[in-house]
């Protein structure tokens, strides 16, 4: 499946999610990697023109509920609603995984999530979506 | 996610729990990879030649500490980190810290300040004070230390962009003398650019060219300010083994002193300005070494390659920050023993100053508790253990000396390839990118096959450990806060600062030094984010990194 992975706002903690990236590589993903510090509609338009199946996106600061917000806005306007959203990182369980999937995002994973859970995430797309669409 | 604490949590009976039973060796070489034996003999520790490769402590190559008596003469200084929402905030905290015991008070930034971007941007109003101080000119600067004499205490900064150009301006505003400023800052930006603030936001052209005018200007003006430079530390979190940290951190000061030369300043007056920003990581002994082997090649590279002859640019001074990364998300009170060996590391390797991390940062930025139990933690080191009394206490091991041999030869090797690239084109190329990133794929796939043993994390695990309070403070200045800064920006004085903006762009397009123009321009109210981005169009980039705001050199605003 085509991952499209990236930081928005201003976190530089970017080491997990280029590990991530090798990670779903080795596991026969393909991952287009764009960086940090990009903005909500930019990740989206990226995400729009390499046809990616899925957005993925890590925080380590707080104002990750903001950035998501903000991100799932830019989803609307651009109207790419059917790209589903994965956030992982720095998020503890508890209320803000519930805040973040009212806010639309299909998938999260904290500390305590590892690569199978994220490849397990993917392949559900890849069994659930043909029927959904 | 992927941090190494959460790796892969290893249940299966092929697992490493079938085969750790409570204590036993799970690894025989470094946390950075070398290989190790069982035992060290004479025949190993090859001290050829103790007065040529050790030297007493204070004595070149300064293998063995950078001083004579070392902490019998000056203890390390304690440090700790300091800086939440605005100015104000941050000072109540500073008073706590002062009152806790801290001999240093290290000042953190926000994301935004560290950045160089206004507390008014508008994609960014939610972030503004959100894990540092929020910073972007001088008045801000004269909320936080009122009443502190920047001659007298040492604040270290830890940021990068323009900290240092604000607290000068800062100093001017007030009639100190630049020459009795005390401090320092961390003007490292291509450290940083790899670090994670990546091309966007810090091209490796720009960000070398900030440093080298950065460190010309302190050079010639601040005699007493001090560079955290090279900032290894950064390296080292991302994915560097401590043979790395030297490797990239010496071809950095390499290319940089090359180029300082260029416009006339020679070693001997920028290196002494400089310390180098290091981490200890769990491995004791690798980390002991890898301080001692750099204060080997270090001087060796300062006399031999660069001529000096002041002592105080072959004694390098390095302040430590234990690992940030080393710390786990489950079981967080191991992060207690976890800081507690990194800072003896520290310590036993001589350094100069120490932060010992708070248990609790892979939650939360550390809450008081966790930052008074960092304190104590170098308090029973210091007063109980003993660990301080003697001079390079390992030295002669022949184990030690023999790590510090094999550092030493494993970071040439890999400085010869970085030079053989070419420094600045191996960061420009995303060579080093990849080693960090290689480095760090292998570590992961070492947790997840259980070769690597992270206690609580692979192995001896706990269902439900508790995860600590995560650190919280009243919000309503922070709300107010954006606000005032833009009725603040607003009501200032434009003419003499549209003058100072555009002679910074002129400056810095023309390939002169523009930082006494950066100065000048924060004493008349520029904002963080208008000097940085006036530097960056003058180089060829977007004002605005997230194309959002345009230079008040085009719009007319300033």
């Amino acid at each position: 499946m085509k991952c499209l992975l990236g930081m928005t706002g201003l976190d530089v903690h970017s080491k997990g999610i280029r590990n991530l990236a090798r990670l779903l590589r080795e596991a026969g993903h393909e991952v287009v990697y764009v960086g940090e510090h990009n903005s909500p509609r930019s990740i989206v338009r990226a995400a729009l023109e390499e046809d990616a199946k899925v957005i993925g996106v890590s925080f380590s600061s707080a104002g990750y509920l903001e950035h998501v917000r903000a991100l799932m806005q830019a989803i609307h306007d651009e109207h790419a609603t059917d790209i589903p959203v994965m956030v992982g990182g720095l998020i503890p369980d508890g209320d803000d995984v519930d805040k973040l999937r009212t806010l639309g995002v299909s998938a999260v994973f904290g500390p305590r999530s590892n690569l199978e859970d994220v490849t397990a995430f993917l392949d559900s797309l890849t069994t659930t979506r043909p029927e959904s669409l | 996610m992927n941090r190494p604490d959460d790796a892969q949590h290893l249940t299966s009976p092929t697992g490493p729990e079938s085969r750790l039973r409570s204590v036993s060796l799970s690894r025989t070489r470094t946390w950075g990879g070398l290989d190790t034996q069982d035992v060290y003999t004479p025949d190993d520790a090859t001290i050829v030649d103790y007065g040529r490769n050790l030297g007493d402590p204070g004595v070149y190559p300064y293998t063995r500490g950078s001083y004579p008596e070392m902490y019998r003469k000056r203890m390390w200084t304690l440090r700790h980190i300091v800086g939440y929402g605005t100015p104000e905030d941050t000072r109540a905290g500073i008073e706590e810290a002062l009152a806790s015991g801290t001999t240093g008070i290290d000042v953190v930034l926000d994301n935004l300040s560290q950045e160089a971007i206004d507390p008014d941007h508008p994609l960014f109003l939610n972030d503004v004070g959100l894990e540092g101080c929020s910073i972007a000119c001088v008045a801000d600067l004269e909320r936080l230390l009122q009443g502190i004499d920047l001659t007298q205490v040492d604040i270290a900064w830890h940021s990068a962009l323009l900290i240092h150009a604000m607290v000068a301006a800062l100093a001017l505003r007030h009639g100190l003398p630049l020459r009795e400023l005390q401090g320092s800052h961390m003007p490292d930006h291509v450290g940083l650019g790899l670090a994670g603030w990546g091309q966007k936001l810090l091209p490796a052209d720009l960000a070398h060219r900030a440093s080298v005018d950065c460190l010309e200007y302190v050079s010639q003006n601040f005699p007493r300010w001090t560079c955290g430079f090279p900032q290894a530390y950064n390296l080292r979190e991302r994915g560097l083994t401590p043979a790395g940290e030297i490797a990239v951190g010496l071809a950095l000061v390499q290319q940089t002193l090359e180029d300082l030369a260029d416009r006339g300043i020679a070693a001997d007056d920028v290196a002494p300005r400089l310390a180098w920003v290091s981490t200890a990581d769990i491995d004791l002994f690798e980390e002991v070494a890898k301080y001692r082997a750099l204060r080997r090649m270090w001087s060796r590279t300062m006399k031999e390659r660069f001529e000096a002859r002041d002592p105080r640019s072959m004694r390098l001074r390095i302040s430590c920050h234990t690992s940030g990364r080393s710390l786990t998300h489950a079981q967080p009170m191991n992060n207690v023993v976890r800081a507690t060996v990194e800072t003896l590391a520290a310590i036993l390797g001589g350094v100069q100053a120490v932060e010992t991390c708070a248990y609790d940062e892979p939650v939360t930025i550390p809450t008081p508790q966790a930052r008074e139990l960092a304190i104590r933690t170098q308090q029973v080191l210091a007063h109980e253990a003993g660990v301080a009394r003697t001079a390079d206490p390992l030295g002669g091991s022949f184990y030690v000396e023999s790590l510090t041999n094999d550092i030493e030869s494993r970071s040439q090797q890999m400085l010869q390839e970085i030079e053989a690239i070419g420094f600045l084109k191996a960061v420009e190329s995303g060579w080093i990118d990849e080693l960090m990133d290689r480095n760090e794929h292998a570590f992961h796939a070492e947790v997840r096959s259980g070769e690597r043993v992270i206690v609580g994390v692979n192995v001896f695990e706990t269902a439900d450990d508790e995860t600590p309070p995560r650190f919280n403070f009243d919000r309503t200045g922070l709300e107010q806060r954006t606000r005032q800064f833009e009725v603040w920006k607003a009501a200032r004085e434009r003419d003499g600062l549209r003058t100072s903006l555009a002679r910074i762009h002129r400056e810095a397009r023309q390939g002169a030094n523009p930082y006494e123009a950066m100065v000048d321009a924060f004493t008349r109210d520029a904002t963080i984010g208008e000097v940085w981005g006036v530097f960056r169009t003058a180089l060829g980039y977007p004002y605005d990194p997230f194309g959002v705001l345009e230079s008040p050199l085009e719009t007319g605003v300033a």
